[in-house]
């Protein structure tokens, strides 16, 4: 809190014109001495930084860049690093196939709002770009009001922290994810999970150490709960999977549910192969065992939890029994994990967005989040631990209010954001792009009629429903894309589409992660006019603000700002390219965890809230409670006589992020089309073979993907990818690249649950049939 | 001495990193492999119990990196392997290596 003081006396000093007083660097553990960001190397300059996208995704691995000439001719993991110690996927150790891609956008370009869909753009100058922006946006706050305006991000990607500021300076309150039903991705779990831990928690494998697993504090997870998440593929939310592997060779072992066998449901003690949406009953009943043999951490229970007996009382009826027939798994491999989980030193949860992909998904998240309490598996090494953003950074993450406040005129109006059915986003200060797709249709509530999108290539990846989002979005009066690429969405309704820039082509910060804090570092010089999502939001706001909020020169003065209350600059941050904060284990009893200091957690009651009330305020039950989804077998046996299998989708791949990588030839070599995973039984009922192209069909929509027969994946469910879309074909054949052909979320609503979070992306229905050629 | 290439497949995640790492540090094309991921399984041996595993083997293309060792640098497999588990040295370095399961060596 005393951080937070000295920041606001700064800025009204800084106001006054007065020069600020200096701010102390904050401690860390690592030692930068020796340590340098830029170095000769055998004919190369070496520049060191941390791989903050674009191209994907959601960590910040630490690289070398081999630059000859100008030109980034290798990339390589750098082994001093300690987030990925050397180590680097393959997406990035190809990156250079997205950095000089041919199809890389270069230079701003125009297209006539009649020709949308077609590839009849114009280049023009980046002050021309900004005159039509100003110009268009403006007609449109006039005739509609700023609130007219959706500007939307994809996911994660370096645009979560700085997109808001684009809102901003456009005066609209509805900025978030472009088009994902049900905000269905983190927002579920973090808003469930906030309300009874009092923030967000996450699987401890060292990461808050610049030492690593070397560090006499830390130890590995007895157990590691892995729920519906392949964590070596998805590298979740700035966590790298591999961690887990590491952690296992020292000792830790996996309990996995999953409807699929992964590579670590395949090495679990455990593997809980349950039906895709039923998860939360599983965690109750994982609950009602450990209560039941009396395995629960009393004391924990007792010193930090609130409203245990009325959950105790409430799991009664949720035996493995009952969960085994939900779930379809054998009810004694649930007594079995829930006695491992019980009787472990240790246990922590490795969660990933398959909870916020069912309508009441954010469920699962309580449930679970239930079954650590239970088990005191709090900030203790190897458990659950907290996980705010490094010296208050929020914009690495999400960006707190006060982030952009002094840099344009505040938002007018916030009552008008787009979530007015659901109290939950409202609490949250969260749109539903479910009625802002709504909106754009049918002008209920109030017209949306201009969209910014970043970053978001929604026809093809996030949106659900894309079959209504294409004829939304070329409605629009005036649409702003900015991407790397002409994706499906730019080349369906960009009007003015802007080149963004790669990391290796410009200066930053990195995000979405509470252990460190690093530096992007500049290797290149980007191609043709291409310029950071940063540089192209604040010289686009600038046309919308005046002079009076200017806070920054250039973009380096851009990162001395955000950093202003850190004592570090953006050159110091770059002179040792990371810098990991102290940290300890057991915060709750030092009271590090609550703002005002006491001990507990940060609730409403101060504890870890088994019940809790809040829920009731949003018409929730204030104890986890399952629900079946609302197309299943169970819920829904009439559609199922239709469509008797349970369609999961967006299984990771190694190659890909989300709609990303498909121009990459050794990418595209690991995935060369969309596939859909089938048991080799009930492909032989439908007479479907490997490499069969296969008609996949639901009561929202069908498309057609390429069989993978496996035993892998249960019988009564097919697994089938999202994002696909085929660059290769080039933009002039009048298909958006193919993209609504192998698009699976035409089987998928934009609908989200009750509250407004969450959404069926993962439990449908579907039937299959070959396609004959 | 000849150098060997060890691999702990029981920690292999079948990530594909040690093939785009050769890859990229001999220039092959995509199709070219100084090392190559293979699979074993998915096999359900016990109603408990799967094999589900991947193996990197090394080509007639590895060169066991010798530019970069010359530098002083590990092979870029090695390096790279998100789980850790390739090794390389004589065989007398990586013997320590060998005195647990699902491990193989390639001389």
């Amino acid at each position: 809190m005393d951080e937070e003081r000295v920041g606001h006396e700064q800025l009204d000093a800084r106001a006054q014109g007065e020069k600020p007083a200096p701010v102390a660097k904050r401690e860390t553990q690592d030692d930068p001495s020796g340590r340098a960001w830029t170095w000769q190397e055998d004919g190369y300059t070496v520049v060191r930084s941390n791989a903050r996208s674009g191209p994907g995704c959601h960590d910040n691995c630490g690289v070398l860049m081999y630059v000859k000439d100008g030109v980034l001719e290798k990339i390589e993991g750098d082994p001093e690093n300690p987030y990925n110690q050397g180590r680097l996927c393959p997406r990035c150790l190809a990156f250079k196939e997205m950095l000089y891609h041919e199809d890389r956008l270069k230079y701003p370009m125009k297209r006539a709002k009649e020709d949308r869909g077609k590839n009849a753009f114009t280049r023009i100058t980046w002050d021309e770009a900004y005159d039509i922006i100003e110009r268009e946006m403006k007609a449109v706050i006039e005739k509609y009001g700023n609130e007219a305006i959706w500007v939307t991000q994809g996911t994660g990607r370096d645009i979560n922290g700085y997109g808001p500021l684009m809102a901003q300076y456009l005066g609209t309150p509805n900025y978030g994810t472009g088009f994902l039903s049900g905000q269905a991705c983190y927002a579920p779990r973090i808003f469930s999970t906030a309300l009874k831990a009092g923030g967000l928690f996450i699987c401890d494998y060292s990461q808050f150490f610049p030492d690593r697993y070397d560090d006499p504090r830390w130890e590995a997870p007895e157990y590691v709960l892995i729920w519906g998440n392949n964590p070596v593929v998805a590298n979740s939310d700035g966590t790298l999977g591999h961690w887990i592997v590491e952690s296992m060779k020292r000792g830790s072992k996996l309990i996995v549910m999953d409807p699929m066998l992964t590579w670590v449901a395949g090495k679990a003690d455990v593997f809980l192969q349950v039906r895709p949406g039923t998860d939360a009953a599983l965690a109750l009943a994982l609950c009602n065992q450990i209560i039941a043999d009396g395995l629960q951490d009393q004391e924990f229970i007792d010193y930090w939890c609130y409203g245990y007996d009325e959950f105790a009382e409430h799991v009664k009826g949720n035996t493995p029994a009952w969960a085994a027939e939900i779930c379809g798994v054998d009810e004694d491999l649930i007594v079995e994990a829930a006695r491992k989980i019980g009787n472990a030193k240790s246990c922590c949860l490795q969660w990933g967005v398959a909870m916020d992909h069912t309508s009441e998904g954010f469920i699962t998240g309580m449930a679970c989040f239930d079954l650590m309490a239970l088990t005191g598996n709090f900030e203790k090494p190897g458990t659950m631990v907290a996980a705010n953003p490094v010296w208050d950074m929020s914009v690495t993450w999400m960006p707190r209010d006060k982030v952009w406040r002094e840099c344009s005129e505040p938002v007018k109006d916030q009552g008008r954001t787009m979530n007015f059915d659901y109290p939950a986003l409202k609490a949250m200060a969260a749109i539903s792009p479910d009625m802002l797709l709504t909106a754009m249709e049918t002008g209920e509530p109030y017209p949306i009629k201009a969209m910014f999108m970043m970053q978001n290539n929604a026809i093809a990846c996030m949106g659900a429903a894309p079959q209504r989002i294409l004829p939304a979005l070329q409605k629009m009066e005036f649409n702003v894309v900015v991407d790397l690429f002409l994706t499906p969405t730019a080349l369906a309704c960009a009007d003015v589409l802007l080149p963004a820039a790669c990391f290796a082509e410009r200066i930053g910060i990195t995000g979405h992660q509470p252990y460190a804090l690093g530096s992007i570092a500049q290797a290149v010089e980007p191609l043709g006019e291409c310029k950071s999502d940063q540089r192209i939001i604040y010289e686009t706001g600038s046309r919308f603000t005046t002079d009076e909020y200017k806070q920054w020169d250039d973009e380096q003065g851009f990162y001395d700002y955000l950093l202003r209350n850190t004592g570090y600059s953006y050159e110091e941050l770059r002179e040792r390219t990371w810098a990991y904060p102290e940290f300890e284990y057991r915060k709750n009893e030092k009271g590090m965890l609550r703002p005002d200091g006491t001990v507990g957690f940060a609730t409403s009651t101060g504890r870890y809230n088994f019940y809790c009330p809040e829920m009731l305020h949003f018409g929730l039950s204030p104890l986890a409670t399952y629900e079946e989804p609302p197309e299943s077998p169970v819920s829904r046996p009439d559609l199922a006589e239709k469509y008797p299998l349970v369609l999961t989708t967006g299984a990771r791949p190694w190659g890909f992020f989300h709609s990303e990588h498909r121009q990459s030839p050794s990418m595209r070599r690991l995935h060369p089309n969309p596939e859909i995973r089938i048991h080799p039984e009930t492909a032989s009922k439908y007479g479907i073979a490997e490499g069969d192209w296969v008609h996949i069909e639901n009561n929202f929509g069908s498309c057609k993907q390429k069989a993978h027969l496996t035993t892998r994946i249960r019988k009564d469910t097919v697994s089938a990818d999202h994002a696909w879309w085929f660059p290769e074909r080039g933009p002039e054949d009048g298909t958006l690249f193919g993209v609504m052909e192998s698009n699976i979320n035409r089987l998928v609503p934009m609908r989200p649950g009750k509250v407004g979070l969450g959404a069926s992306y993962k439990s449908q229905l579907c039937s299959i049939s070959k396609i004959e050629e | 001495m000849n150098q060997v290439l060890v691999v702990d497949y029981d920690y292999c995640s079948g990530c594909h990193t040690c093939e785009i790492a050769c890859q990229q540090e001999h220039g092959f094309a995509p199709d070219q492999y100084g090392i190559k991921l293979t699979q074993v399984g998915p096999d359900q041996i016990t109603e408990r119990k799967w094999q589900y595993d991947f193996v990197p083997v090394p080509t007639d293309r590895c060169d066991r990196c010798a530019k970069r060792q010359d530098s002083g640098k590990v092979p870029s497999c090695v390096q790279h392997c998100q789980a850790g588990c390739i090794y390389v040295g004589t065989l007398d370095e990586v013997s320590d290596k060998l005195g647990k399961g699902k491990v193989v060596l390639f001389t």
